[in-house]
C-alpha cells in the first residue's frame, strides 16, 4: 500500500443558506480544496461523496456523479457512500484506500448538506411498522436525538458525579474555540451562567449543550507522495484511517433503537471506538501519540465521554480535565480546536470531512486564532446513524 | 372495530392479557438473548443457529437512566394533550435494556434505580374514536423505590 497525503482542503462556511443549493455548496467547497492544492477539476481521477440523506439530484441524495456532471464531465470514477452522519469520515477513508491501493494518484472526498429545520425527522420511504426502529422510537416513545444523549448524560451524573457546571464548561470551551474560526456558525463566546440559563431541551442538557443543525460543505484532496512533492503543498500524511460498525453488547443508547443488550466488557459506542482503534493501529500509534482530537460533540456529554470511551482518558477523568482547562487548545488533550459540532451545528454528512480539513489546517500551522501548539498528530472520530463509525489520523510531515 | 377497546400504537409491540400486559420480543433459543421489539434474527455474532421465537417479557424492571423532554417531538409522535414528559431506560430481568415513556413519576424527582412495572396508557384518540395506547413504565406499586 502506498503512503497517502493530503494535497488540499476546503470548506464552505457553516450556517443557513436558503439561497444556495446543496450542489452549489458542494461545488464551492470542492473548488476551495482544489485551489488549496493548486490543481484543477481535470486532475481528479476520482470523487467520493458522502451521500446526503436529505436532498440531492434524482432523489438519491447528493452523489459524486451529480457533482462531476455539473462541473467537469471528465469521466472520473464516482463513489457514493452512505453511513449516516459518519459518511464524511467513510468517504475520506474510501478515498485514502483508493490512493493507497494504486487505483488513483489524486482523488477528492466531499460532503455537503442542507439540513431541515429543528429535530432531525425520520426519512421517508420506510414501512410504518416495528421492523423500523426509527418509526417505533417516534410513535411509541417520542424520543428525539437529544433525548438519547440526555439519558447518557444523566447516567454519567449518576456514575461519575458530573455536575451541571462541568457540562456547561464543556459547551463554553467549544464555543470559545470557535470565536476565531471563520467556518464556524456560532462564533460568540458564552459563559457557564448563559449555558445554564438556556432552556432545558432534554434534561439535563440545555439548548447551548446540544448541537444545532446547519448547512455546510467540506472537501479533501488526497494523493500520492509524488503528487504532494510535485505540488509543493505542506506535507500532511494520512497516517491511518478506518471505518467500523457497532458490536453486539455495546451499552450505548444508540439512535434510533428502543432497546440494547449491554454485555460487560463491551466498548461503549463501539462503532467509533473500533474505528479509532483500527485507525491508530494502521498508523502504528497509540492514544498517547495523538496531540489533539476532532470528534463529534453532538452534546456536552460527548465532549466528556468520548475521550474516555476511546482510551484517551480514564473513566471520569474528563471532569477534572475540563475543570483545569486541559481539554482546551493549550491543554494536555485539546478537543475540537475548531469549535466542534456545538459551534458549527451539524451538517451531518459534511461533518466528517470538515473534521479532516481541521486536522490538516492544524498540522500545517494554518489554524489562525485556534492553533494547537506543536500539533504533529491529529485524530478525527465521527458517529453515524445505524451504528457507523469512522476515524482518520493525520500526521505532519 | 369496537371503538371502546384500545389498540397498541404499533402492531406486535405489546400484548394485553387477563392479568396485565407484556412486551412482545424475540428470544434466541440458542444463546438465550432477548430482543425488543421482535426481530428477524439473533444479533450475537457468537451465536450460530440464531433460532428466534416470539416471547413475552418486561413486566418489571429497574430504572437505569432517564430524561425529561421539554420540547414537542416531530409530528410522527402523537400525544394529546402534549406536555413535557419523561423517557427512561429500564433494565429488565431478561438482561435487556428497554427505552420507554415513564408514567407516575414526579418529573422533578426521578431516581435512577427505581423499581418499575409495565403499564399501557392512551397517547391519543384516533379518527374512529379508538384510544391508541403505548407501553410505559411506572414506579412499582408494591415495592416502591429500590435501594
Amino acid at each position: 500500500m502506498r503512503p497517502v497525503y493530503v494535497l488540499g482542503v476546503g470548506a464552505h462556511p457553516w450556517g443557513k443558506f436558503p439561497d444556495k443549493s446543496q450542489l452549489q455548496l458542494a461545488i464551492e467547497a470542492l473548488t476551495a480544496a482544489l485551489v488549496d492544492a493548486g490543481v484543477g477539476w481535470r486532475d481528479l481521477q476520482g470523487l467520493v461523496a458522502a451521500s446526503s440523506r436529505f436532498e440531492g439530484g434524482m432523489g438519491w441524495g447528493l452523489h459524486a456523479n451529480e457533482v462531476l456532471q455539473a462541473v467537469a464531465e471528465t469521466g472520473a470514477a464516482a463513489v457514493n457512500v452512505g453511513g449516516g452522519c459518519a459518511a464524511g469520515g467513510i468517504a475520506v477513508h474510501t478515498a485514502a484506500t483508493m490512493v493507497a491501493s494504486g487505483e488513483c494518484d489524486m482523488i477528492a472526498a466531499l460532503g455537503a448538506e442542507r439540513m431541515p429545520k429543528g429535530f432531525i425527522p425520520r426519512p421517508p420511504g420506510i414501512p410504518n411498522d416495528i421492523t423500523d426502529s426509527d418509526y417505533l422510537r417516534w410513535v411509541a416513545v417520542g424520543a428525539t436525538n437529544p433525548a438519547y444523549w440526555a439519558m447518557e448524560a444523566h447516567r454519567r451524573v449518576h456514575e461519575h458525579g458530573t455536575t451541571a457546571e462541568t457540562y456547561a464548561k464543556a459547551s463554553v470551551l467549544m464555543h470559545r474555540n470557535a470565536v476565531n474560526n471563520p467556518n464556524a456558525r456560532y462564533r460568540a463566546a458564552c459563559t457557564v451562567d448563559e449555558v445554564l440559563k438556556s432552556p432545558v431541551v432534554s434534561s439535563p442538557l440545555h439548548l447551548l449543550e446540544v448541537c444545532a443543525v446547519s448547512d455546510g460543505a467540506a472537501a479533501v484532496i488526497l494523493g500520492t507522495e509524488e503528487q504532494a512533492k510535485r505540488l509543493g503543498v505542506p506535507l500532511v500524511q494520512v497516517a491511518g484511517s478506518a471505518i467500523a460498525t457497532g458490536r453486539f453488547g455495546d451499552p450505548a443508547v444508540r439512535i434510533p433503537t428502543v432497546s440494547m443488550n449491554p454485555r460487560a466488557g463491551t466498548q461503549h459506542t463501539s462503532e467509533v471506538g473500533g474505528a479509532v482503534s483500527s485507525a491508530l493501529d494502521a498508523a502504528g500509534m497509540e492514544q498517547s501519540d495523538v496531540d489533539f482530537i476532532e470528534m463529534a460533540d453532538n452534546t456536552a456529554w460527548h465532549v466528556l465521554s468520548w475521550p474516555e470511551q476511546f482510551g484517551f482518558l480514564e473513566p471520569g477523568q474528563s471532569d477534572w480535565m475540563i475543570e483545569h482547562d486541559e481539554l482546551g487548545i493549550e491543554g494536555k488533550l485539546p478537543i475540537n480546536p475548531s469549535g466542534g459540532f456545538l459551534s458549527f451545528g451539524e451538517a451531518t454528512t459534511a461533518q466528517g470531512v470538515l473534521q479532516v480539513c481541521e486536522l490538516a489546517w492544524q498540522l500545517r500551522g494554518q489554524a489562525t486564532g485556534r492553533q494547537v501548539p506543536n500539533a504533529q498528530v491529529g485524530l478525527s472520530a465521527v458517529l453515524g446513524l445505524g451504528a457507523n463509525g469512522a476515524s482518520v489520523v493525520l500526521r505532519a510531515g | 372495530m369496537n371503538s371502546t377497546e384500545p389498540i397498541p400504537v404499533a402492531r406486535d409491540l405489546f400484548r394485553w392479557s387477563e392479568d396485565g400486559v407484556d412486551l412482545v420480543g424475540s428470544h434466541c433459543e440458542d444463546c438465550g438473548t432477548y430482543y425488543f421489539p421482535k426481530g428477524l434474527s439473533c444479533r450475537n455474532p457468537d451465536c450460530t443457529n440464531k433460532r428466534v421465537t416470539d416471547v413475552l417479557l418486561g413486566r418489571t424492571g429497574r430504572l437505569y437512566s432517564y430524561t425529561v423532554q421539554s420540547y414537542r417531538p416531530p409530528a410522527l409522535f402523537r400525544s394529546e394533550p402534549w406536555q413535557p414528559y419523561a423517557i427512561g431506560l429500564i433494565d429488565l430481568p431478561e438482561h435487556i435494556r428497554v427505552m420507554s415513556m415513564l408514567s407516575g413519576f414526579d418529573l422533578d424527582n426521578i431516581e435512577i434505580g427505581t423499581q418499575v412495572e409495565l403499564i399501557t396508557e392512551s397517547l391519543y384518540t384516533d379518527e374512529t374514536g379508538t384510544r391508541v395506547h403505548t407501553y410505559k413504565y411506572s414506579p412499582a406499586a408494591a415495592e416502591g423505590k429500590a435501594q
